[in-house]
């Protein structure tokens, strides 16, 4: 089947959608890889089980954008998953950060999750399908795992001894990286231009922070303030974190490429 | 290990009563009167079980950050997910019995309870995945599938759901087995490899052969065991020695065959010696994988005295 891509006839959009569908591809499987180290070695039986299954939809979700993208370059999912240089991923710098302690990855999962929504209504709203119907469908799941994190927030900051200090640690040290996920290139100009997306990364930056905020202030948090935002994943400029992940992501895969596995 | 508690004096009509209900095929519920010896020892079995589900998850869950390919890595992700699951509805199955979560989970993590073998083995290469789940699984559904027809109820409901699933396991392994058993020669040579080191671990997991005692014929009459350890090898090297040699593969014990006359498989006897240290804990990774153990309990001190606080306030509401 041809993905969304295959209906836009102008290259230049073409290639602006194939980068902007990446991002989205990127962003879930590493987010899906570093929810997936928690297996096994959740805070509780449940929390696992629960992390687990949150790990596969997003390691599910990545694979689902790379069809797409596969569909029109005529690869495979895994090939774009596993056979690409560092600098050809275009994740943000927020997914890719080690998990350090579970407060940390719950802060990470509620403020990416309420990102995830609004980058998935625009690709709704982008009238192409079939990413449109996907990103709705995609859109169910990804609010549960908001739910998830919500859950484990309100919990680590209002029962926790030293809870609110330990979580207004992680969220200091992921606000940078998390509005890092709205850096914008060209692509976001090209596809604004051409009415495929109805909305800038300014403009979703500041909806996602009307969104968030009332939400961290109600676990007692500050949002901090003055941070400027961690660049570069969009461009494939990546933190220390990264090279590590990607060398045992494809440890096995890379030592045979063309081997089926 | 669950402290023996003395037992108290048991009533022999009562007893007697008992051992002919099970003897009859009848099973027992939660919360039902059972002779001490029995639930310590349906505790002990249930414990160990849900231990090594716990611990199980180590080994496969070092290759969910490698695994090549993404439908593998769900895959696994999803399989290690199981275990532990089945960890959750053991745990369960044994607080009927009278010890808590916590305590089990706490001196599971200390080092000072049981596990299966299996689970003290390190797994080294990517073949080791397909081994565990054909192998290590397919030998535990030996003794898990002959449990279903356990005496304790809790405990036989939760094995059929366990067994369904580990069958999955064993398919999904399959799967992984035969990509690398038809695959490159480096491929094959790794599974070879891997096939090799699990071998004497999986021949240890059923145990040796039983003593006849009137311990053993206690636990067969209540149904706590329900086929010899002898039996359960014997039906998992009938099942599994065939997988081995339709692929071509060698059987690491070369000494292995099918005696006619007997109906069974003779084998060279494995070192017990190795199984009584592994069980001890001092296999070679017992050490390593229970500190991993310990560091994130310990990392995760204060999200469980959250959660505690945070029900304790629940219920304060409440009352």
């Amino acid at each position: 089947m041809p993905g969304a891509l295959a209906a836009i006839a102008d290259p230049a959009v073409r290639a602006a959608y194939r980068e902007w569908l990446l991002r989205i591809a990127d962003d879930e499987l590493v987010i899906g890889h570093r929810h997936s180290e928690w297996t096994g070695f959740g805070p509780d039986i449940e929390s696992d089980v629960a992390m687990s299954s949150i790990a596969q939809e997003e390691l599910g979700h990545g694979r689902a954008w790379y069809e797409q993208i596969a569909a029109d370059d005529g690869g495979d999912a895994d090939r774009l998953a596993f056979g690409r240089a560092p600098d050809e991923y275009r994740h943000a710098a927020l997914l890719e950060q080690e998990n350090g302690g579970w407060e940390y990855s719950m802060i990470r999962l509620m403020l990416y999750e309420a990102f995830e929504i609004g980058r998935l209504r625009l690709v709704a709203a982008s009238g192409h399908e079939p990413v449109a119907g996907l990103a709705q469908t995609l859109s169910r799941e990804e609010r549960y795992h908001g739910l998830f994190a919500d859950t484990w927030l309100t919990r680590l900051a209002g029962a926790a001894p030293g809870g609110p200090e330990r979580i207004q640690a992680a969220l200091d040290r992921a606000w940078p990286d998390a509005l890092g996920l709205f850096e914008s290139t060209a692509a976001d100009e090209v596809l604004q231009r051409a009415g495929v997306l109805q909305s800038s990364p300014s403009a979703e930056r500041e909806a996602w922070v009307a969104t968030v905020r009332p939400v961290l202030e109600r676990y007692g948090l500050a949002v901090p303030s003055g941070a400027g935002a961690r660049e570069g994943g969009r461009r494939g400029v990546h933190t220390a974190a990264f090279e590590p992940l990607l060398a045992q992501l494809t440890e096995v895969w890379k030592s045979d490429p063309e081997a089926r596995w | 290990m669950p402290e023996t508690t003395p037992a108290a004096p048991e009533d022999p009509e009562v007893l007697a009563e008992f051992t002919a209900r099970v003897r009859a095929g009848e099973q027992i519920e939660a919360g039902e009167w059972v002779p001490e010896e029995y639930r310590f020892e349906a505790l002990r079995l249930i414990n160990m079980h849900a231990n090594s589900e716990i611990m199980g998850a180590l080994p496969e869950r070092e290759w969910i950050p490698r695994a090549p390919g993404l439908a593998r890595k769900m895959a696994l992700t999803a399989k290690v997910q199981d275990e532990v699951g089945h960890g959750m509805l053991l745990y369960r199955v044994a607080e009927t019995l009278g010890r808590s979560r916590d305590e089990m989970i706490a001196e599971l993590v200390a080092g000072r309870a049981r596990f299966h073998n299996v689970f003290h083995y390190p797994a080294e290469t990517w073949a080791d995945v397909a081994i565990i789940q054909v192998f290590v699984d397919g030998a535990a559904m030996q003794t898990q599938g002959a449990l279903r027809s356990c005496s304790y109820a809790p405990y036989a409901r939760v094995l059929k759901r366990i067994c369904y699933e580990e069958d999955f396991h064993i398919q999904l392994g399959l799967d992984v087995w035969r990509a690398l058993a038809e695959g490159t020669p480096a491929q094959r040579a790794m599974l070879q490899d891997a096939l090799c080191r699990w071998w004497t671990p999986i021949m240890h997991f059923f145990g040796m052969l039983d003593r006849v005692s009137p311990h053993t014929e206690k636990m067969l009459a209540w149904r706590i065991k329900v086929k010899s350890n002898e039996e359960l090898r014997q039906q998992f090297l009938r099942k599994f020695v065939p997988i081995i040699l339709e692929y071509g593969l060698d059987v690491p014990d070369p000494n292995l065959r099918w005696a006619e006359d007997e109906q069974r498989y003779v084998y060279t006897e494995p070192d017990w010696e190795e199984l009584k240290r592994v069980g001890r804990n001092g296999g070679p990774k017992s050490a390593e994988r229970l500190a991993l153990r310990q560091r994130f309990h310990a990392q995760h001190a204060w999200v469980r005295e959250a959660m505690s606080r945070w029900r304790a306030r629940a219920d304060g509401a409440v009352a």
